[in-house]
């Protein structure tokens, strides 16, 4: 595995690193990682790295950048929202990786925003025939109410809480807690991304991932137990009945871990669960 | 800004060198980045501070040290001697790729504890800028002991993983320190030493510490040393959902301000 600085696009480069693996096929779909938030292109904990380097030495090329005023990319000129640029930018990437190593089709992954950046870059370029996500939209299902309250109805802890919280609330003591003794960054000493993670209707997200379904398009879709909005295995297909996902979806469910998988050996078996994936999709695919 | 990898082709590095805006001084800095989620939460205010030093005449190099970031290799393989030698590596690339005669480093954090060990390492070292220091290899191994010893993680839902194994290898926010690191690490430490050969030494804080307090003491007169307090946010180990990031302005201006006026005649 060799890596390499990429400087893509002129006259405001992206920028970012390329890991090609010993034997490269450009018949096979490149790997594309995508920024999370506003950390920079190596990702939380490092593992967009991690994961570049698993997936090239699975055989597949993997390319990870920074959006335009992210990281190491300076900003670009314009008002577009980041849901406009970042298909716009991940498409550049694309055709830079298709005119100097022949790549035709591509995976993109994502945390987070990232996931969500795959997802709506898949949706309107075809050249992106799979996506891998972690903690990517979701919904609630009345399941999703059983699963998360059942364990809360049995603990003494939460009941005092919460009647704790209503005394508290129902005596002129005030709320039990407030944002106030939250960490709340802002200022010019903070910076915060601009991008505010709204997840869409969800009827808006189904007829999208049908859009994928009909195309092909494979998904490996993680959540991490801290997503608040989901909570058992099954609850991302309950999500959305009526797309046909089949074989095309594959969901992964590690309740233990946070959002920015903080634990080492859930990073190691996250990365070799979503590069062995990677790995697994036909080149024919999409 | 040039994106590039340099070093041992065995184990390359990663780093970003920014050329001077406008007229270029015979002159540059390198960067060294704190470690773990430090370092993710200071790559933003590290960029601008690179991007105003270059404003000011400066060549920069921020870079990557083996094990961490985009450079090569695993946290488990390297340990903070290794660090050193990398900021050794960034002085010479800097040296040869912007042609200058005159270069300095800065570090943040542990950062600046490699630093200060590669200056004594050296003797072409022009400046050195200490950023909120770790005065120690054991001091830090102890705060981020502490640290852990404070969580009360709920037996319920995620867990952060933080915590010491059985072989001593440190987990802490996402990064692990091997035991062989941590006990590379313990042998640095700040104040024992003036690094010598240095012309220019500034210490910036954004809060001011007993610590800091005795070592601006210890060091006040030699010359060229300089001390300097910005008040600052400094939480730079704080963790949040949405990668929210630091960028303690009050500091980044004072040390652009501090290096340009040591280049006024």
């Amino acid at each position: 595995m060799k890596e390499r600085a990429l400087r893509i696009g002129r006259p405001t480069p992206l920028i970012g690193v390329v890991s090609e693996p010993e034997a490269f096929d450009p018949a096979r779909p490149a790997v594309i990682i995508l920024n999370s938030g506003i950390m920079h292109h190596v990702g939380a904990c490092r593992l967009s790295v991690k994961l570049a380097r698993a997936v090239a030495a699975r055989g597949l090329l993997a390319a990870r950048f920074d959006y335009s005023g992210i990281g190491d990319s300076e900003p670009r000129r314009g008002t577009d929202s980041f849901d406009e640029v970042s298909p716009r930018e991940c498409g550049e990437v694309m055709d830079y990786l298709e005119k100097t190593r022949g790549c035709r089709r591509f995976i993109l992954y994502g945390l987070c925003s990232g996931a969500d950046a795959s997802y709506n870059t898949a949706l309107v370029d075809p050249r992106v025939i799979a996506i891998a996500q972690i903690d990517a939209y979701c919904y609630k299902t009345l399941r999703f109410y059983v699963e998360f309250y059942r364990p809360i109805v049995f603990r003494l802890d939460r009941w005092r809480s919460f009647l704790g919280r209503m005394w508290r609330k129902y005596s002129g003591q005030g709320p039990a807690s407030s944002l106030a003794s939250q960490p709340v960054p802002e200022g010019e000493d903070y910076e915060i991304p601009t991008y505010t993670r709204i997840f869409p209707p969800r009827a808006l997200i189904a007829r999208g991932l049908q859009k994928l379904v009909a195309r092909g398009v494979r998904m490996y879709v993680n959540f991490t137990g801290g997503e608040p909005a989901y909570c058992y295995q099954g609850q991302y297909r309950a999500s959305f009945p009526d797309v046909k996902f089949g074989e095309l979806l594959r969901v992964d469910y590690y309740p233990q871990t946070n959002h920015i998988i903080t634990q080492p050996q859930y990073q190691a078996q996250i990365v070799q669960s979503i590069a062995s994936w990677m790995a697994e999709v036909p080149t024919s695919g999409g | 800004m040039n994106p590039l990898f340099f070093g041992p082709a065995e184990t390359p590095l990663y780093g970003v060198h920014q050329p001077p805006e406008g007229k270029a001084l015979d002159a540059g800095l390198v960067l060294c980045y704190p470690f773990g989620q430090e370092y993710m939460r200071a790559h933003r205010a590290y960029r601008q501070l690179a991007l105003l030093l270059t404003k000011i005449g400066f060549h920069v190099l921020r870079f990557d040290y083996r094990g961490t970031g985009d450079s090569s290799g695993e946290l488990d393989d390297v340990m903070a001697v290794d660090w050193v030698a990398d900021v050794g590596y960034a002085v010479q690339e800097l040296r040869d790729v912007a042609n200058i005669r005159r270069v300095g480093v800065l570090g943040l954090r542990l950062g600046a504890l490699i630093a200060a060990e590669a200056c004594k390492a050296r003797d072409d070292i022009e400046r050195l800028i200490l950023w909120d220091p770790v005065l120690s290899g054991r001091q830090y191994d102890a705060e981020l002991l502490a640290e852990i010893a404070a969580e009360h993680p709920s037996p319920h839902g995620p867990q952060s993983g933080n915590g010491e194994d059985a072989r001593g290898n440190l987990s802490y926010n996402g990064f692990v320190l091997s035991a062989a690191f941590r006990a590379s690490m313990k042998k640095f430490d700040l104040p024992s030493a003036v690094p010598p050969g240095v012309p220019r030494v500034l210490l910036a804080v954004s809060h001011e510490t007993q610590d800091f307090t005795q070592l601006r003491n210890a060091w006040s007169r030699v010359p060229g040393f300089r001390y300097l307090h910005a008040p600052a946010p400094h939480d730079w180990n704080f963790v949040d959902n949405f990668g929210g990031i630091l960028l303690p302005q009050a500091v980044i201006r004072a040390i652009v301000s501090w290096v340009e006026s040591t280049e006024q005649p």
